[in-house]
């Protein structure tokens, strides 16, 4: 599912990744561990298609990233992301935010996703009007909406009590054991628990 | 549609947007108008009383012009002139008043000024503007040490009227120590007109003869507040719109990360693009509409302000709201287009690491 071969980042002249090569296979569930600024958020940004590597090349799905033509379509369809702070946009409501993510198709999913993680009766509220842990729900219901084959997630509960920690790693590994791939960036060792492939960072190189 | 929920949602925000252009739309339509509004009554006061002017030859200001007003018999009968009257224009302290136009003229061109009340005047009468009869409540009036009987109020079209003193051409005479200071002549056959220029200037060596249209473009004091008033319209059109420019691209600067999140969820540089469209649209629209109804509110008011005796007034032509809605429109759109193009460039995870800073 991801193909990573080789890839190299700087930021200006200072170099935050050193020619990483790795693979993840269909349904696994890695977690990036690493301590702050081993480049864990960095990798993610790649692999996710946040940010272009300086070198190197990327497989998502078995297509080379830098060929794909519509980098828009491809994230939006086949990628989730959940950030740390959620980063919904405050002025649509929760309905709304998660239908700004989903395609045409999908958009009749979005009441039952909602359903599925108890948030629907916050679908007319804003972001906010309700809770930290109830706006990282929502933001994993806007990874979830377009059925994606991979979701990312950046320090998913860095901003979460652990009740809430665990029902955001719960409903990523139930995707993950419908079929998703699932990459976690992470401090949290807690996260271990759940993954089935674990890659380790230090000084943006694989240890 | 989001652009529009973006507008309502962030009411502090798209309120102050709106009131930075609603702001600087105004300050170009009043200064351009009011700038304008001054050539346009004096302009308009000599063109619409006569096709011909005559003045002193080598005078800059029609206030320091001196004409022989014995003139007019012989250009009275010259062939194809319908009529000719003389005025003296002169500005004097007016009992409180630090100043205030002064307009002396032969009797036929007493009927210009549209009495309000009582009659025209006589020897050592004055009939007052309406709004400077707002600020004397007395039946006599001191000009330059000398005592005038109020005859009546008369009102006018033109703002400088409207705060000026009209009397007989003879008393302005003895004030201001002239004959006349121009002459304007009307004529019955407007194919005619430059033949009678030709046989008044024939008439003496120290005269200048024009037709009015000629003068209007010519005369110097409007040259002056002509490109006075265009340096400061366009100072007050360039930073009201470098303004507008600067607000609108401060705020699409401030939302970068909001762009970051909506490419990091597929959106495309497109869908961004236009959404920014619409707001700047619909924003810099409804500001416009606005700041064009105060304005108008404004200038309607300004003839009603006692203080300023009519002298400033001014009207928004239709080509200058056109020209200001295109010019709002277009910097408000380079404004927070640029920005927000370049911003669709960047890599989204870089937009929202700016957007957190």
């Amino acid at each position: 599912m991801i193909q990573v071969s080789n890839i190299s980042h700087f930021y200006g002249n200072e170099q935050v990744l050193f020619d990483l090569t790795f693979e993840v296979q269909s349904g696994e569930f890695l977690f990036l561990g690493g301590e702050s600024g081993s480049g864990k958020s960095t990798l993610l940004s790649i692999l996710s298609t946040l940010l272009k590597p300086s070198s190197g090349e990327l497989l998502l799905d078995g297509e080379a990233v830098q060929d794909i033509k519509d980098i828009d379509f491809f994230r939006q369809s086949k990628i989730g992301f959940v950030f740390q702070f959620h980063y919904l946009i405050n002025y649509l409501n929760i309905y709304e935010n998660i239908a700004l993510a989903a395609t045409d198709d999908k958009k009749q999913n979005i009441n039952k996703i909602l359903e599925e993680l108890g948030i629907l009766e916050l679908s007319s509220r804003y972001p906010n009007e309700i809770s930290g842990g109830q706006r990282q729900r929502v933001a994993v219901a806007r990874a979830l909406v377009n059925e994606p084959k991979i979701i990312f997630a950046d320090e998913p509960t860095g901003s979460l009590d652990s009740k809430n920690s665990t029902i955001v790693y719960e409903l990523l590994q139930d995707a993950q054991k419908k079929g998703t791939t699932v990459v976690v960036a992470s401090h949290d060792t807690q996260i271990q628990n759940y993954a089935t492939k674990i890659i380790r960072l230090k000084d943006g190189k694989i240890l | 549609m989001i652009a529009l929920k973006a507008l309502s949602k962030n009411r502090l925000k798209s309120f102050l947007i709106f009131l930075s252009i609603t702001v600087a739309v105004m300050a170009i339509f009043l200064i351009s108008a009011i700038s304008g509004g001054i050539i346009g009554m004096y302009s308009k006061m000599i063109k619409t009383d006569g096709d011909i002017i005559i003045t002193q030859k080598g005078i800059s200001d029609t206030f320091f012009s001196n004409v022989d007003i014995a003139l007019m018999d012989k250009i009275d009968k010259i062939e194809n002139v319908s009529s000719s009257y003389a005025m003296i224009v002169g500005a004097s302290p007016i009992g409180h008043i630090p100043i205030a136009a002064i307009y002396g003229t032969t009797q036929n061109h007493f009927s210009h000024y549209k009495l309000s009340s009582g009659v025209y005047p006589k020897e050592k009468e004055v009939i007052l503007g309406e709004n400077l009869s707002k600020q004397f409540k007395t039946k006599s009036i001191a000009i330059a040490n000398k005592n005038f009987e109020i005859s009546g109020t008369y009102s006018s079209e033109i703002g400088f009227e409207e705060g000026g003193v009209v009397m007989n051409i003879a008393d302005a005479g003895t004030l201001f120590n002239r004959s006349a200071s121009f002459i304007l002549v009307s004529s019955n056959s407007p194919n005619a007109i430059d033949e009678i220029v030709k046989k008044i200037s024939a008439m003496h060596s120290e005269i200048e003869v024009k037709t009015t249209q000629n003068f209007v473009k010519e005369y110097n004091q409007f040259k002056i507040i002509e490109n006075s008033s265009f340096v400061i319209s366009f100072l007050a059109f360039a930073m009201g719109l470098m303004g507008i420019a600067s607000v609108m691209s401060m705020i699409v600067n401030s939302r970068k990360e909001e762009f970051g999140i909506m490419r990091a969820l597929g959106k495309s540089r497109f869908f961004i693009i236009k959404n920014i469209f619409f707001e700047t649209l619909v924003l810099s629209v409804v500001s416009y509409g606005v700041a064009l109804v105060l304005s108008l509110a404004v200038l309607a008011l300004i003839p009603h302000i006692e203080m300023l005796q009519g002298y400033v007034n001014g009207s928004l032509s239709a080509s200058l709201a056109l020209y200001v809605l295109a010019s709002t429109i277009i910097m408000a759109l380079l404004g927070s287009l640029i920005p927000a193009w370049i911003a669709s460039k960047t890599d989204p995870i870089l937009l929202i690491n700016q957007g957190c800073a």
